[in-house]
Order: structure tokens, then C-alpha cells, then sequence
């Protein structure tokens, strides 16, 4: 249904109840009609179908699939009702975008790259092999999803100069702490809390030349991090985790054509809004796969990223 | 440009968590890993809608088409946030 009968968008209400531009009136001239007016700055998530005149037809904020069903089926009818100047194929017309508040949206920089990042529960078989974990909290054994995204200037920081195989490539240390800090974090339940500068105790990412074939260098990245709240073992979150990748560049290019890479090893403790952890130090999987950016959801920016000067210069 | 090549950040690190460190990944478990931890498609059902990221350009596209729109409006963007 969601397919056929409707145009479906997402969207971060962070951004989105921020935004002092067409596209951010246009949607609070939506809500104001629901339920959630946003006052004093707070949050106007939920689900909404209108009118592309803007005419709200449903809200609702449900996890369960039935309620969901209804719900849109109402919407539906509720759009049946509408005049035929509101809803017949090109009645509205709505124009180019104007003005868009750069403060909150956010756009890939030319030459930069995205990469998928993944990060799961995991549980040990009786061999010792790592599997998905399972977990109560609903959902909480499903990967999560999130998108690093690397600026020009990283990926021309990891392109050598005559390569040979078996050496050391410098990792720059903004690109590191990016990782560390922003992408190594259990949001399995939730959005958790980054981690501070102060808090990534350690973190060592070393890159050495594996092959040269023309143009193209592959990369072996291997590292650790150590990511705490306190310092000391009596820490209450925190992730201890072993790095490993494979990327490749261009070097005629200077583009990435290839970024796989995990981080494994023990998470305990939860933030705020990732209640539900599983008791102790357990076993959590970080995956990294370069995107092409096709799908819409592959250019959602990080989530870290509405902080965008601590995002991309993580490690000041 | 500072360089993280063999560079520890061992700012108040404690002894006790350095000997407790993982043992380091080798190619097979890193080949495994990405398998076990990337999602599986059968579980992300969601993806097989066409979302837009652009509700300005979802608004067009309705008026265009003559259909009412779906937001999917959350704090952290539903389709890369958790």
C-alpha cells in the first residue's frame, strides 16, 4: 500500500522542526494541524499523511503493524474526501525549492565518499565463532544503520605517492577519531550518545600497502580502540574492540573504490536512549561497506553529522 | 596533518584494560564478520519502498501524481539512524 497509494518520505525531525526554510514551513504548517505543534523546540516525529497543498489527512506514532494498516487505510479515505482541486494529478502545482537553511541540511562535499556502517549483537558458538546475538529488547538483534562519510581531503590523505607493497600509508588522525568516536557505538536499540574526544582512551589505525595493479592500491587497515565514559575498569559504557579492513583507491582518480572493514570485541552499558543493554561485557560487531549512494537512505547523512564541525574534525 | 600511523592514544589509559585488549582479527573472521553483522534482506522489508530523503521533492512528486504523502518523520532519520 505504502507503494502504490502513497509518495513516502522520510526524514530527521531533528533537522526538519530547525529549518528556517521552504521545506521546514512547509512541514510545521503540516504539523500544526496534528497533534505535535513542537512546543517550546520539542520533537514532532510521528507518522503524517497530507496533501502536497499541505492539508493534513492522519497522524499517528504506532509500533504495532495493525494499528499502522488502519491508520493508513483512514488517511486514505480521509484523501478520497478531499476536493478534486487538491488531489487530481498536477491540481497543485508546486514549484522549484527557494531558499534552503544550510545550517540544517546536509550534503555529501563533491569527491567525498559514504560508507555503509552496520553494527549488530553478537553471541559466540560452542566452537568460538562469532553469530548474530540475540537480545529481549524488541528489534535489538537486527543490525543497525548509519553512514560514515569521508571528505575529499580523506580520501587524498590516503592516496601514497609511488607505492610499494609493504608500505605504510598514513591514516589521518581526523578520519580515525571520526570512527572511533561516531561510528563505533552500539545504536542497536536507539540513538546512543557519541563519545567525546576525552573518552576514546585509545585508538590506533595503521595502513599498509597490500597490492599495486595500475592505478588501483589496496590498503590493509588493522587497529584497536578502547572507548570509555570513566577512566579506569569500573567504567559504566564502553567498547574494546580489534579493527580490520581492506580499501582501495584510485590513484589517478583519487576516488575509494573499496571500503570493508569491522570492528569487533566487547560493549557493556547503554546511554539514555538506548535502554535494554544485555548485562556485562558482551560481544558487538561493527561493519563498514563502501556505497554507491543509488538509494535514497545511502545519502542520509551521519547521524553525528547534525554536530558537523565535531563531525568532520572529530578530533579536535 | 597529524598522522595516527603507530600513533596510541593513550590518553588515562590503565594497564589493566591494555592486557585485557582483543586479540587481533585474522582474513577468515573478517570475511565472516561482514557476513554476520551486515543485515540481512529478509528482515529490512522496509527498504523494498521507495523512499524519497526529500520531502520538498516527495511534495512534487505527489502534485505531479495525484496521490497523498507518507512521512516517516523521526528523531534520528528512520532509514540510517539505528
Amino acid at each position: 500500500m505504502a507503494q502504490t497509494n502513497f509518495v513516502a518520505v522520510a526524514a530527521d525531525d531533528w533537522y526538519q522542526r530547525r529549518r528556517q526554510d521552504d521545506e521546514g514551513e512547509f512541514f510545521r504548517k503540516v504539523a500544526d494541524q496534528g497533534p505535535r505543534k513542537g512546543q517550546g523546540g520539542s520533537t514532532r516525529q510521528g507518522i503524517y499523511v497530507f496533501s502536497a497543498g499541505g492539508i493534513l489527512l492522519g497522524y499517528r506514532n504506532h509500533h504495532d503493524p495493525d494499528v499502522m494498516r488502519q491508520f493508513l487505510l483512514d488517511s486514505l479515505k480521509n484523501w478520497q474526501k478531499l476536493p478534486a482541486r487538491e488531489r487530481i494529478p498536477r491540481a497543485v502545482q508546486v514549484g522549484d525549492v527557494g531558499k534552503v537553511d544550510r545550517q540544517y541540511h546536509r550534503e555529501l562535499p563533491k569527491g567525498g565518499a559514504i560508507v555503509n556502517v552496520y553494527a549488530r549483537i553478537l553471541d559466540r558458538t560452542a566452537d568460538g565463532e562469532f553469530c548474530p546475538g540475540t537480545c529481549p529488547f524488541p528489534g535489538g538483534d537486527r543490525s543497525s544503520h548509519d553512514h560514515l562519510w569521508l571528505l575529499p581531503e580523506d580520501i587524498n590523505a590516503l592516496v601514497p605517492a609511488g607505492p610499494k607493497v609493504g608500505d605504510r600509508v598514513n591514516v589521518p588522525e581526523r578520519l580515525a577519531v571520526r570512527i572511533g568516536r561516531f561510528h563505533l557505538v552500539d545504536n542497536t536499540r536507539g540513538e546512543p550518545p557519541a563519545w567525546s574526544r576525552g573518552q576514546m582512551r585509545e585508538g590506533k589505525l595503521h595502513a599498509v600497502v597490500d597490492s599495486v595493479k595500475g592505478d588501483l592500491v589496496t590498503l590493509k587497515l588493522d587497529g584497536a580502540y578502547l572507548l570509555t565514559t570513566q577512566a579506569g575498569p569500573q567504567s559504566d559504557r564502553g567498547f574494546e574492540a580489534r579493527f580490520l579492513g581492506c580499501i582501495a583507491v584510485n590513484t589517478a582518480t583519487r576516488s575509494l573504490e573499496r571500503f570493508d572493514a569491522v570492528a569487533v570485541g566487547d560493549h557493556w552499558g547503554q546511554g539514555p536512549f538506548t535502554r535494554g543493554a544485555r548485562p556485562g561485557r558482551t560481544p558487538l560487531g561493527v561493519a563498514f561497506a563502501l556505497s554507491r549512494g543509488d538509494a535514497a537512505a545511502d545519502r542520509v547523512p551521519p547521524q553525528a553529522a547534525r554536530e558537523w564541525q565535531a563531525y568532520v574534525q572529530a578530533e579536535r | 596533518m597529524k598522522s595516527f600511523v603507530g600513533l596510541g592514544i593513550a590518553v588515562l589509559a590503565w594497564p589493566a584494560a591494555a592486557a585485557a585488549q582483543p586479540p587481533a582479527l585474522d582474513q577468515a573472521q573478517f570475511t565472516k564478520l561482514l557476513a554476520v553483522i551486515k543485515p540481512d534482506q529478509q528482515t529490512e522489508k522496509w527498504q523494498q519502498i521507495p523512499w524519497s530523503s526529500s520531502l520538498w521533492e516527495a511534495r512534487r512528486q505527489a502534485a505531479r501524481e495525484g496521490k497523498p504523502i507518507l512521512l516517516w518523520e523521526m528523531d534520528g532519520h528512520p532509514l540510517g539512524c539505528v
